[in-house]
């Protein structure tokens, strides 16, 4: 790619200049910087306290379940438990995730640009992510709510002990971050894009980022007023969700279903945008079918506002509206499907290395399918009379957002580790965590299919004995699948200090950031990029230079 | 008076006008069912307060497709959302004061 | 957005203009995101009055119409007159935007005023919604309905209000200090935006609540 000078050069030459780590050490430097790559690794350490905090939770759950009356002898303690564990993972975790991190970190270098069009507001949208994770962990510590991370009404309005105007203050708040976020990356994509970088030459993991956004920014006001209308009525007593008065209980899981299937998408859109980089790398091969695959995250993002009634077919709702949202959630499949396709045929006839970037991406495509496929059982109406509020719901959302999403954060995480942090992971540990992490994954959770099948409903704090045996053995999956997830969090920082140092491009890949050294600068590019080509010409496998 | 100025000038005297014809609408003995009608004065107001004070046509383009989500998205949730109540099968029982 | 009061560029724009219509672009998106969050209550209200629709007329009947007409046309002017600043300011002349910004401040605090009379009045007649009420009878559940959505609306929509005359006083105190010019007010247009958009929520407003349920 052939480069021009611009407007704002800098004096000193490229050799010379820090990294961004290394650009201003002290606290200060940190705390008030607006360089999104020091953001997006304050945001990294937030999440990862937030993820270990919820996956205590869920650990105590699991505790609870290994006999049918409950190890925790309350069942209130049990519904505070999977509460907390909700509210954390979704809004503290998977929300935030891969576009706060590696959102952050990569996409003004992927564009070419110098940091996203409003940085300020960058560092305000981690300030209000700590704020209103201060906010609910101190609700959670003063012994949290029951009402489940879905808070519906009447319950949650009228009859819940505990404090649920607390929590949804913590979670109101940390909307405006999302909000914030969202607007930023849109806002860039469109206004910083370098000199030739079309919206076909974007790196597809831009595309998925930006659906992400358009479902922060459009989806999260809604969720907003809903938390204020409960917070109200709990504290006022005017609400618009009392049966008392002829309100619509009802109302409230369409305002909060109107977000929350958007957000599900949030939660796994970036994710789908991390494998579609992560297999042509590896399979040194050209992804298959960009357009197809671009445009899907767009599909994904929109019909996904389409749908939300599909959490509702027995709460009430109207058959011919359940009849229209279960037939819109049939169409919100084929997106993601022409994505697994995409990707099998970028595999074929690839040379496809085994990193463990590339086994936790091989894993998702595995898990994501049947997460996915399990979500068509559910949109059946007939079906998901049985099924709904058992463990099969439970079991279909964890194979997508932790068979998924997690393991394409951990994906994401290896895939640029070098870059963001300038040091090489241990490979052969890695690899081993990436396969720990998929057994103890299938066996924690694959049980729960049966189990939900069978008929044993979720959120119950107790359960007939002839279900203990899948209980069991999706307890000590968890225990594998927790050692998976610390292996990484040892390792990963034990290459901070002792791994060895990354050059500017591991993997051979192409696109901008891995034009930059590793890590980068502050300003990122020393003059702005012009870009020629696309990024995923590799050269065909016929050519010596593919094996790279 | 500058042409901008005229124009903002115009702008307000019109929204001034629906605002009458608004209220005027109003006295009109309309059945329950149709009074979310006015509500359409109002939304011709929102779209001379956009032209002229907000200036959506003369700004970059990017300026009207966000205008245009936000319309959209509302659209889908106003009308997907209405979509339960109005289809309902109702099932009527004695309802209760606040004591 | 460009906070800075000299027209400094950021170093991650090509020039002014670009940087100018980023900022208007990034203000119009949180926008949208405002509709939706009002948008919310619009189905609150639509939902409710479908089911209770008698008594959340009957609720709608005991608003103040003379002090939500009046703000009405308080509203559209000052948004009338704050763009009439923009316009000044565009052609140069930063003392008329001062005058301008100062009216629609004076306008912004007359609808406040007049909103906090008009609660007094509710609230001494009983209507707010928790607790002894006004209408009893059949009407009764419609009608708190209707006035949980009053407060609601009315209260978050004050709240808006109140930032952006917090806002406002900020674009003046910057105007006198000499900080536009013709070349450079991005943040005289970027507010605008932001009140005429308050102005839209109370146009929307409005007629949801002084009007619909009278007459009937």
């Amino acid at each position: 790619m052939s480069q021009t000078a611009t407007v704002n050069e800098r004096a000193a030459p490229a050799h010379e200049r820090p990294s961004y780590l290394f650009d201003g050490v002290t606290l200060k430097s940190w705390l008030l910087t607006t360089d999104h790559k020091r953001i997006a690794v304050l945001y990294m350490i937030s999440i990862t306290i937030f993820f270990f905090i919820g996956g205590s939770a869920a650990a105590l759950i699991r505790y609870n379940l290994i006999v049918p009356e409950g190890m925790i002898p309350s069942a209130e303690t049990y519904n505070r438990l999977f509460t907390m564990h909700g509210v954390i993972m979704v809004w503290f975790f998977l929300v935030p995730s891969i576009p706060v991190t590696i959102g952050n970190f990569v996409l003004p270098l992927m564009i070419g640009a110098r940091d996203l069009a409003f940085p300020k507001i960058n560092l305000l949208s981690w300030y209000l992510f700590i704020l209103g994770g201060a906010v609910a962990l101190y609700a959670l510590f003063v012994g949290g709510a029951d009402t489940g991370w879905t808070f519906y009404a009447p319950y949650s309005t009228n009859y819940a002990q505990g404090n649920v105007v607390l929590l949804v203050t913590g979670i109101f708040i940390s909307g405006f971050s999302s909000i914030a976020t969202g607007l930023n990356f849109i806002v860039s994509i469109h206004r910083l894009r370098a000199p030739g970088m079309t919206w076909y030459r974007m790196p597809i993991f831009l595309w998925s980022l930006y659906s992400t956004s358009v479902i922060y920014v459009l989806a999260t006001p809604v969720l907003a007023i809903t938390l204020l209308l409960v917070a109200f009525e709990r504290v006022f007593h005017v609400g618009v969700f009392d049966p008392r008065i002829g309100g619509d209980p009802i109302l409230f899981q369409h305002m909060f279903w109107f977000y929350s299937h958007p957000a599900v998408y949030i939660m796994i859109l970036p994710g789908l945008g991390v494998v579609s980089e992560v297999i042509p790398v590896f399979a040194r091969k050209e992804l298959f079918g960009y357009k197809f695959i671009a445009w899907s995250s767009v599909a994904i993002a929109v019909i996904g506002f389409f749908v939300w009634g599909h959490h509702m077919f027995v709460s009430g709702q109207s058959l011919y509206a359940s009849i229209v949202f279960s037939l819109l959630s049939y169409f919100v499949a084929v997106p993601s499907a022409i994505k697994v396709f995409n990707w099998l045929g970028t595999l074929h006839k690839g040379y496809i290395r085994f990193d463990a970037p590339m086994l936790y991406a091989l894993g998702f495509i595995g898990l994501f399918v049947m997460g996915g496929l399990t979500g068509l059982f559910l949109a059946a109406l007939a079906a998901d009379v049985d099924l709904h509020d058992t463990y099969f719901v439970i079991a279909h959302f964890h194979y997508i957002m932790v068979g998924g999403m997690v393991s394409a954060y951990f994906a994401a995480l290896h895939f640029w580790w070098p870059k963001m942090s300038g040091r090489m992971y241990p490979e052969m540990i890695a690899r081993a965590a990436a396969l720990l992490m998929f057994v103890g994954f299938n066996l924690t959770f694959f049980p729960q299919f049966i189990l939900g099948y069978l008929g044993m409903p979720r959120r119950y704090h107790s359960y007939p004995p002839e279900f203990q045996v899948l209980n069991v053995l999706s307890s000590a999956g968890a225990s594998i699948l927790a050692a998976a997830y610390l292996m990484p969090l040892v390792y990963l920082v034990w290459s901070l200090l002792y791994g060895e140092r990354a050059p500017a491009n591991p993997w051979n890949a192409k696109g901008l950031e891995w034009e930059t050294p590793s890590p980068p600068f502050t300003a990122n590019f020393a003059i702005t990029p012009v870009v020629t080509d696309g990024r995923y010409n590799y050269p065909k496998p016929e050519t010596s230079e593919a094996h790279g | 008076m500058s042409r901008v100025h005229r124009q903002l000038l115009y702008g307000w005297l019109g929204l001034l006008a629906l605002v009458a014809i608004e209220f005027g609408a109003s006295i009109l003995p309309l059945p329950r069912g149709l009074r979310p009608a006015l509500m359409l004065p109002a939304l011709a107001m929102v779209a001379v307060v956009g032209v002229a004070f907000m200036r959506a046509k003369r700004g970059p383009s990017i300026v009207r497709v966000f205008a245009f989500a936000g319309l959209f998205w509302l659209t889908i949730l106003l009308g997907l959302g209405m979509m339960d109540p109005l289809t309902r099968a109702v099932y009527t029982v004695q309802s209760t004061e606040l004591p | 957005m460009a906070e800075e009061i000299a027209p400094h560029l950021h170093f991650q724009y090509a020039d002014t203009g670009h940087q100018e219509e980023t900022a208007i672009a990034g203000m119009w998106l949180f926008l949208a995101t405002e509709v939706l969050f009002f948008g919310g209550l619009l189905l609150g209200w639509m939902v409710s009055r479908h089911w209770q629709q008698a008594g959340f007329d009957a609720g709608g009947r005991e608003t103040v119409l003379w002090i939500g007409t009046t703000n009405l046309v308080v509203l559209i002017t000052s948004s009338f007159v704050y763009s009439a600043g923009l316009g000044f300011i565009e052609a140069d002349q930063p003392r008329r935007l001062v005058q301008c910004c100062a009216v629609t401040i004076g306008l912004g605090t007359i609808f406040l005023a007049l909103k906090l009379y008009e609660w007094h009045i509710d609230l001494s007649e009983h209507l707010f919604p928790a607790g002894p009420f006004k209408l009893h009878g059949s009407e009764a559940d419609g009608a708190r309905l209707f006035w949980s959505f009053y407060f609601v609306a009315t209260g978050l929509h004050a709240l808006h209000l109140t930032v952006g005359l917090g806002v406002l006083c900020w674009v003046i105190r910057e105007a006198r200090k000499g900080a536009y010019s013709a070349a450079w007010h991005t943040p005289v247009e970027v507010v605008g935006l932001y009140w005429s958009f308050v102005d839209i929520v109370w146009i929307v407003l409005y007629p949801m609540i002084y009007l619909v349920g009278r007459g009937t």
